[in-house]
């Protein structure tokens, strides 16, 4: 998917921070996120500090984090903070998985920037990511 | 007056197509003394024992654990006290992984998906006053399942146990960890299930009464391959590790065969659940019998655990989930199961809170004891379409069997990432199914609520897992003899070199207290780290 008027495809880096390794929501992400066009890197399971320094040299618009451990406390907030240490703003973080709707504000707090429920509409997530790029890219052209 | 049907098909989860009603033109191959008989008789269809539930209710067994080992502990006292019949560990990832609390990757996931065991000191703890010579517990570890094995039985000798009269499972099971999800830090697939291998085959001798291996297609079903293919996937799985037996002949197959166990995974189709269990007893029986020429009925009989479906399960609406719990408690009984894990309704939120465990066991005693299931073996046996449905699923599942073996076998289809590449495929169907509202799940794509009408409280796991176990392993490893812990690790470096039969080495690292990681990292050295080829 090209967005007008630039030369770059909107990129995204998919990986599971920490341990939990079920794999199948990200798997169907990653698939929907190529369909509609967007180049995925899909890193499996990483460390934040792993995660931030992939997203940063692949040089991607979303960081989509997908974890079901119920760590998301603990790992979540780790890769916003690096991500702005890093000076790295800029790229949006999106995480799904198994995160009790209690804690989206939290998160959200923490600079994530939308929480995808299990059972989310592919479309949805598809949609949101290529608004929210395209606000991002204008917005830092004003 | 024209009685239409609705549009749509009639199909089960497994896509095969159903008629309005079947007869006994459906069946009228079947021959009962070939395809059917008592339960207890060969082919075992109607179930492995011949008393069935009326001689012994199937197990209540909750694969459980949290927090740290003192607090899984006090949740197994307290399940025992609520009627729970047998014991299942469910390690943290950390652990499953082959790694210790303390491993700077792996802070946040320590006791959060399970209880932390890192050495024999954990294990102890884990089982301070159960009465494990009584009931049976499921050591359900991952790739590295012996290691945490060997913790189990040194465990029970510390306290006078005989191993030679010890009950209980370890998982020991190749598919899960190394297929099924992610685990980081892993050994390739034929190397593990050499070192697998070697506890079926030792355990065989020392604790016979054990159930060293746990076929377990559980994960394998959540990953979205449909009833058939679960199947086929369960008989490869035990297929990789009788030839790997073969390959060694240490030990007269029956012998190794003998203690065998197996889990599934018992989804929502009700019906093609039941008469899935009954196909794989079979197809098990007829395995065994005509492709090994195995005689030993020992070896003859699918013992099963089942394990509610966990991807069946919603995040909305959570308490709709103890219907689909319960209808699948249901299956698994109606299906012959010897051992059932009822979920929490809870699943899609956290790991269960004491009031979703309650309910769990509360489920299957409802079953037990008043619905009077338990009276007669296989009450579904004869129905025309339960028999035609098990016959149907055997033959598809044959068929599927021939596709992995084309594919190399079970581990080479691993290695390969052929089976991976399966589970690929399933997964994107389904949720294009989904998508489409093929495939109708209440609250998620079909009666929707905007606002969640069921409050329920979250489990929320203890913060200080990691930091309490990283002391404890400060302190285990300042006290301890680590020159015996060298000794150990010397000693199975060596043997495992050599290609003997690690498991005394390794029972003398545990004994020693050489750590869950320490032991893992000898087989790390050897062997290289490997990693699941998920294709993406």
């Amino acid at each position: 998917m090209k967005v007008e008027g630039e030369r770059k495809e909107v990129r995204v880096l998919m990986a599971k921070p920490g341990l939990d390794g079920h794999w199948r929501g990200a798997i169907v992400v990653t698939m929907a996120l190529r369909n509609a066009g967007m180049e995925v890197i899909y890193v499996g399971n990483q460390t934040p500090q792993a995660i931030v320094e992939a997203a940063i040299q692949e040089d991607v618009d979303v960081v989509g984090l997908s974890i079901l451990s119920s760590a998301h406390l603990k790992l979540i907030p780790e890769v916003t903070r690096r991500l702005h240490e890093r000076g790295a703003k800029e790229i949006i973080v999106l995480a799904g998985g198994i995160i009790p709707r209690e804690d989206v504000p939290l998160l959200k707090q923490a600079g994530v920037d939308e929480v995808f429920q299990p059972g989310s509409k592919l479309v949805s997530i598809v949609n949101y990511v290529k608004h929210r790029v395209i606000q991002k890219r204008s917005s830092s052209a004003i | 007056m024209q009685h239409k049907e609705s549009e749509g098909k009639f199909e089960t989860g497994s896509g095969i197509p159903v008629k309005v009603a079947y007869t006994p033109d459906d069946v009228r191959d079947l021959d009962y003394e070939r395809d059917l008989a008592l339960p207890g008789v060969p082919p075992y269809t109607r179930g492995v024992y011949p008393t069935m539930y009326r001689g012994r209710l199937w197990t209540i067994r909750r694969y459980s654990g949290y927090g740290t080992p003192e607090e899984t502990n006090e949740l197994y006292r307290h399940e025992y006290r609520e009627g729970q019949t047998g014991f299942s560990i469910a390690f943290d990832t950390p652990t499953n992984s082959g790694l210790d609390s303390d491993d700077p990757r792996v802070g946040a996931d320590v006791g959060i998906g399970g209880v932390p065991v890192c050495s024999l000191d954990d294990m102890e703890i884990l089982f301070e006053g159960l009465p494990i010579e009584k009931v049976a517990t499921s050591v359900t570890g991952k790739a590295f399942s012996h290691v945490q094995q060997a913790m189990y039985f040194a465990m029970a000798e510390k306290r006078g146990l005989e191993l030679k009269e010890l009950r209980g499972t370890t998982q020991a099971d190749i598919l899960t960890a190394l297929g099924c999800m992610n685990y980081i830090d892993q050994i390739a697939p034929r190397h593990a299930i050499r070192l697998l291998a070697d506890l079926v085959e030792w355990s065989s001798e020392v604790a016979p009464r054990w159930h060293p291996v746990s076929f377990d297609t559980y994960n394998a079903r959540e990953n979205g391959v449909n009833a058939y293919q679960e199947l086929a996937i369960l008989m490869a799985d035990a297929i990789a590790y009788i030839e790997e037996e073969r390959k060694r002949g240490r030990i007269p197959l029956d012998q190794y065969i003998r203690g065998f166990s197996f889990n599934m995974g018992c989804h929502n189709d009700f019906l093609e659940e039941i008469a899935k269990f009954r196909a794989a007893r079979r197809m098990w029986y007829r395995l065994v019998k005509d492709r090994y020429g195995i005689d030993d009925a020992r070896c003859h009989l699918l013992r099963l655990h089942v394990q509610s479906s966990g991807i069946t399960h919603t995040t909305q609406q959570p308490l709709n989930n103890l219907m689909r719990i319960a209808f699948q408690v249901l299956a698994a009984v109606l299906g012959g199961a010897q051992s059932v894990h009822a979920n929490g309704y809870d699943e899609g939120l956290c790991l269960p809170t004491e009031q979703s465990m309650l309910l769990s066991i509360r489920t299957e005693q409802i079953v037990q004891h008043e619905t009077n299931v338990i009276n007669t073996a296989d009450p579904l046996g004869g129905s025309y379409y339960i028999e035609w449905l098990t016959n149907e699923l055997e033959t598809r599942a044959w068929q599927y069997l021939k596709r992995i073996e084309e594919a190399g076998g079970l581990v080479e289809a691993l290695e390969s990432g052929w089976l991976q590449g399966e589970f690929r495929k399933a997964i994107i169907e389904h949720q294009r199914r989904l998508d489409t509202v093929e495939v109708k799940v209440v609250g998620v794509n079909c009666f929707e609520m905007e606002e969640e009408p069921y409050q329920v409280r979250l489990f929320r796991p203890n913060p200080r897992a990691a930091e309490i176990q990283t002391e404890k392993l400060q302190k285990l490893r300042r006290e301890r003899d680590n020159q015996k812990v060298e000794e150990a690790l010397r000693e199975l470096r060596e043997v495992t070199k050599q290609g003997e039969n690690v498991m005394p080495a390794v029972m003398k690292g545990v004994r020693a207290y050489a750590t869950m990681g320490e032991i893992c990292n000898v087989w790390r050295d050897i062997y290289g780290t490997w990693s699941t080829p998920i294709g993406l």
